[in-house]
């Protein structure tokens, strides 16, 4: 099984360029696109939140960026337009590879979280930073990143990137479970940074 | 660097075990020997470390403990008399000849357990095996040595160890540290049958620098090496010898507080009790699970302020937490402090003048730990591998050695620890809570009790009385 864990370029990625407007992305060889079998779905999350969303141009394998592929594992958008698109593989008894983007458009300060604790029998409930322990900053490809590594909700015992864009929040989070050390999580996340392409809101 | 699987196991015979330093021969290439303030001459007390450099960090002052750590434990073949008595001793001496007892030179501690008490000198540890006095109020009398027991957060199947004898060794030259064991159990062959041998190192970083811990479990490759923080002195990111944390020399001694009643002759005056105890440490949950106001609050106590980033957190004694303070932390945030919560036991509740002369102050505190970080999984050689969950690869861990007045005095504080508090509040803590921190990301395997002996009977201890 982990050699079906290789590190793969998606097959299938197709025209979108005019997505990508940033002048480092495009002095590249080959600009970066959202792959076309999974742009339909980034671009209709973008029209319902209102707002740019990241697609990713390369996953770990086996995930794929497809919303509607065979390792999707859902999208959510509440109310406030924030959101959540999860990809996930399992193999029992306990192999992960799941990666959560996040974005909570128009809003800049650290969301908190809900931590709910059963001590001596009573339930606690916490207020908490949803992503804490953040690490110094630093760049990959245009965006600077704060990587958080310690997570809450269903990014938990996940490795965060975080970046600021245009008065907005975005994230990427990925596991740390076998068969990917927290090592390879940290390149896989500067990997799947490195291309990710803007998906503006067309309706 | 990255070790090979061959660098990190070593397998084979015991001698080739003893002789082999695997992957802890980094420890000399990844940082120098510090200058040593040396003491001069040998304390009756076999646990004391002369030497031991004073740093200061974030304003606290540290005890530096030393680079390398080995524990070889055995059990006794056959009875001991005099002669072998004799052999021991002459062995131990030649060490002492050669190395002086600090950091740079070599520390050997022999303490004895249980069934050595009992299978080879029975009479004689009758009469002679101290009594502890506080233990011994309720009526029945209790021995400052007892058995060792699981306590309300270990898993089922901790093995309580049966070994005779165990020998600790400290330096910061590993070269002593191999010679030192090599001579004892050569020395000893016909009558010691060596059980484990167990390696580790501590520190290394209070100078600049990533720091031992780290820089091993990333060599190692062992999960959640990457996220220990530069310059922790253990795995778990804190500094652990604070001054004021450690108790002061003399205090563990078994005459020192007068818990302990040393019987007719005082055979073992100047010996105290040592606890050993395997325990696996899992980085990630540590790190990847609470973040770093969350490990303070379970580290040291619930709300305390630290800067982010700090290593060594101030210990001192009037800060010293009670049991009301501890069961009123856990009512307010779920949670206790792993400081804290043992402060309870491990300070003095109130000003002792002890038979040393010394005036032990309210909040001194009383352990003396001599905990090292293993790279052991569990041990780094077992005699009986299978018994001891002997398996593949590198596991961060701890074997944690503290030097006590008594075994229940160390129960006392180990059970503090799980929140069985000495006033008899049992704060009602889960076994391995998240709210207890550390100990919800530790696995102890192993648990003994030892006594350990005056120098002057460090070699099987009343053999002669026994004659």
């Amino acid at each position: 099984m982990l050699a079906a864990l290789a590190l793969t370029v998606p097959a299938g990625l197709t025209a979108c360029a005019d997505d990508d407007a940033t002048p480092a992305v495009k002095a590249e060889a080959a600009p970066r696109v959202c792959p076309a079998s999974w742009r339909p779905g980034w671009q209709q999350l973008a029209n319902r939140v209102h707002a740019a969303v990241y697609c990713p141009t390369w996953m770990p394998s086996p995930l794929d960026g497809d919303m509607k592929g065979a390792t999707k594992n859902g999208v959510s958008v509440k109310p406030d337009r924030s959101w959540l698109a999860s990809w996930l593989w399992h193999e029992p008894p306990s192999q992960d590879v799941h990666v959560n983007f996040r974005a909570y458009p128009g809003r800049t300060a650290i969301p908190r979280c809900e931590d709910t604790q059963v001590v001596a029998g009573k339930v606690r409930h916490r207020d908490i930073p949803c992503f804490s322990d953040a690490q110094p900053p630093h760049r990959v490809g245009r965006f600077r990143v704060t990587p958080y590594t310690v997570n809450q909700g269903v990014d938990q015992w996940h490795v965060l990137y975080l970046w600021r864009e245009r008065g907005s929040i975005y994230t990427v989070s990925q596991h740390v479970a076998k068969p990917t050390p927290y090592r390879q999580v940290v390149a896989n996340l500067d990997r799947i940074m490195r291309g990710l392409v803007r998906v503006g809101p067309t309706a | 660097m990255r070790l090979t699987r061959r660098e990190l196991l070593i397998g084979g015979t015991a001698a080739a075990a003893l002789g082999a330093v695997g992957v802890y021969e980094l420890v000399d290439q990844l940082t120098e020997a510090p200058t040593r303030h040396f003491g001069e001459g040998r304390a009756p007390e076999q646990h004391l470390l002369d030497g031991l450099r004073i740093a200061d960090d974030n304003g606290v002052e540290i005890v530096v403990p030393t680079l390398h750590h080995e524990m070889v434990t055995a059990t006794v073949s056959s009875r001991p008399g005099l002669q072998e008595q004799a052999a021991l001793e002459r062995v131990l001496r030649h060490l002492e000849d050669k190395h002086p007892g600090t950091p740079d030179g070599l520390a050997v501690t022999a303490a004895w357990g249980l069934p050595y008490f009992r299978r080879h000198v029975a009479g004689a540890a009758e009469r002679h095996l101290p009594v502890d006095r506080r233990a011994s109020a309720s009526g029945r009398p209790r021995r400052a040595l007892l058995d060792s027991i699981r306590f309300p957060s270990d898993p089922d199947d901790v093995v309580l160890e049966e070994n005779d004898v165990a020998f600790l060794l400290r330096s910061d030259n590993l070269d002593h540290i191999q010679e030192g064991a090599t001579a004892i159990v050569d020395a000893m062959d016909d009558v010691l049958e060596m059980t484990s041998i167990r390696k580790g190192f501590a520190g290394g970083g209070f100078d600049g620098g990533p720091g031992l811990p780290k820089q091993l479990a990333t060599a190692a490759g062992v999960p959640g090496a990457d996220l220990i923080p530069d310059g922790s002195e253990l795995f778990l990111g804190f500094t652990s010898t604070q001054r004021h944390a450690l108790g002061p020399p003399r205090i563990v001694n078994f005459e020192t507080l007068g818990l302990v009643d040393l019987g007719p002759g005082s055979y073992f005056q100047g010996g105290t009790h040592m606890h050993l105890s395997h325990v696996f440490e899992n980085l990630e949950a540590w790190y990847l699970n609470f973040d770093f106001a969350e490990r303070v609050d379970t580290t040291f106590r619930p709300r305390l302020a630290v800067e982010p980033g700090t290593r060594t957190v101030p210990q001192p004694p009037e800060t010293a937490a009670s049991p009301s303070d501890v069961a009123s932390d856990f009512r307010r945030f779920g949670a206790i402090g792993h400081s804290s919560s043992m402060q309870s036991t491990s300070r003095l509740q109130a000003d002792v003048m002890g038979a040393d002369g010394t005036l032990y102050r309210k909040g001194t505190a009383v352990p003396q730990r001599a905990d090292f970080n293993t790279l052991d999984n569990p041990f780094f050689w077992s005699s009986r591998p299978r018994r001891d969950g002997m398996a593949d690869g590198p596991a961060p861990g701890l074997h944690f050695v503290v030097f006590n007045p008594s075994s229940d005095d160390f129960h006392r504080n180990r059970l503090a620890m799980d929140g069985v508090l000495p006033d008899g509040t049992k704060i009602g803590l889960e076994p391995r809570a998240r709210g207890q921190g550390f100990n919800s990301v530790l696995r102890t395997t192993h648990r003994q009790n030892f006594l350990v002996p005056p120098r002057s009977h460090r070699s099987f201890p009343l053999v002669e009385v026994s004659a």
